[in-house]
């Protein structure tokens, strides 16, 4: 029943995305205090690094959050995951990868 | 839901119109990665320039336009789930909503423009932003614009292309929106919910814009 699949899961998902808004919301606020200037300058590259790896993991907790309950990820058919999985990997090993690269320079 | 369709039924229980546009979110994701990876290197070599353009940003536009943007996703979602409950008036009013979101936040990154358009650079600026070259006094937009500096030109390239990608979502929302008063109504719930896939995936570019663009730079 492909037309009536999305019936099936008789779990009315408005209490997920009011939670799950609400979560956004709090990561917000998070990543914009985090963003303040509360890290020593004593810490030097260290506290640079903190911020931008409390930046980056905020963002990929809101991304997870969105794909996961907004897109559907969490109750659709499984081999769906792949479709946004393997490149959102690709993309965080990507962003880590070239984040970390900072220490050479 | 009448009894006989002569559909296709999918093999994979996925309607095919979800399925193309995951598939096309999975090309959205590398055409947007490119961007990322070359700003993130880009910024390690020019770390001094960079955080000192960052500075010039408004981050509370930027926290305005990420919580309506935050917003227009949830009411997407409750929009779908009206849809395929069958309750048209709830559907016309969530997606009225995310249309609404959509053009505040399109107002707003206008505003974040033509700001950085009219904003003519003194002298602390020239050193800072553009090691000491004055800007060319003939070019079409005099203040802040992408040739001002390699962060500038990501920075309009990458918001620029969200934009668009706003604007590309708006346009079916207002052909739904407008067709749910005609007779014949709107009652195409996979359509709406693959049109709902891209939105949010809108959303999610701007999770990471946000931070990369607004907050992650160490004071100046």
């Amino acid at each position: 029943m492909a037309s009536t699949h999305q019936h099936d899961d008789a779990h009315d998902h408005q209490k997920d995305y009011i939670k799950v808004i609400m979560w956004l919301l709090i990561f917000t606020a998070l990543t914009v205090a985090a963003a303040l200037d509360w890290i020593p300058a004593s810490w030097g590259d260290y506290g640079n690094k903190l911020h931008i790896g409390i930046g980056l993991l905020i963002a990929f907790a809101k991304a997870a959050m969105v794909v996961y309950i907004f897109m559907h990820i969490k109750f659709d058919q499984k081999f769906i995951r792949l479709f946004i999985g393997i490149p959102l990997f690709l993309f965080s090993v990507m962003v880590f990868a070239f984040t970390a690269l900072e220490s050479f320079y | 839901m009448s009894g006989l369709s002569l559909s296709h039924e999918p093999v994979s229980g996925v309607a095919h119109g979800k399925l193309a546009m995951w598939a096309f979110l999975a090309s959205e994701i590398m055409f947007f990665s490119g961007f990322f990876g070359a700003f993130i290197v880009l910024r390690n070599s020019n770390l001094d320039v960079f955080s000192a353009s960052a500075a010039e940003l408004n981050k509370w536009l930027a926290l305005v336009n990420t919580i309506v943007l935050i917003g227009s996703s949830l009411t997407m979602a409750l929009s779908i789930l009206q849809l395929q409950k069958g309750n048209v008036k709830l559907f016309r009013l969530f997606m009225g909503l995310t249309i609404l979101c959509g053009l505040i936040f399109l107002v707003v990154k206008t505003v974040e423009y033509s700001g950085k358009f009219h904003h003519v650079l003194d002298e602390h600026e020239i050193m800072h932003l553009r090691n000491g070259v004055p800007p060319n006094p003939d070019a079409l937009l005099p203040g802040i614009n992408p040739s001002t500096n390699v962060f500038f030109a990501f920075y309009f390239l990458m918001t620029g292309f969200h934009a668009i990608h706003v604007i590309a979502g708006l346009i079916p929302m207002v052909f739904m929106f407008v067709k749910s008063f005609t007779k014949g109504g709107y009652n195409h719930p996979v359509k709406v919910e693959s049109l709902g896939l891209y939105w949010h995936f809108v959303d999610l570019v701007w999770i990471f814009l946000f931070p990369i663009l607004y907050l992650i730079f160490p004071a100046h």
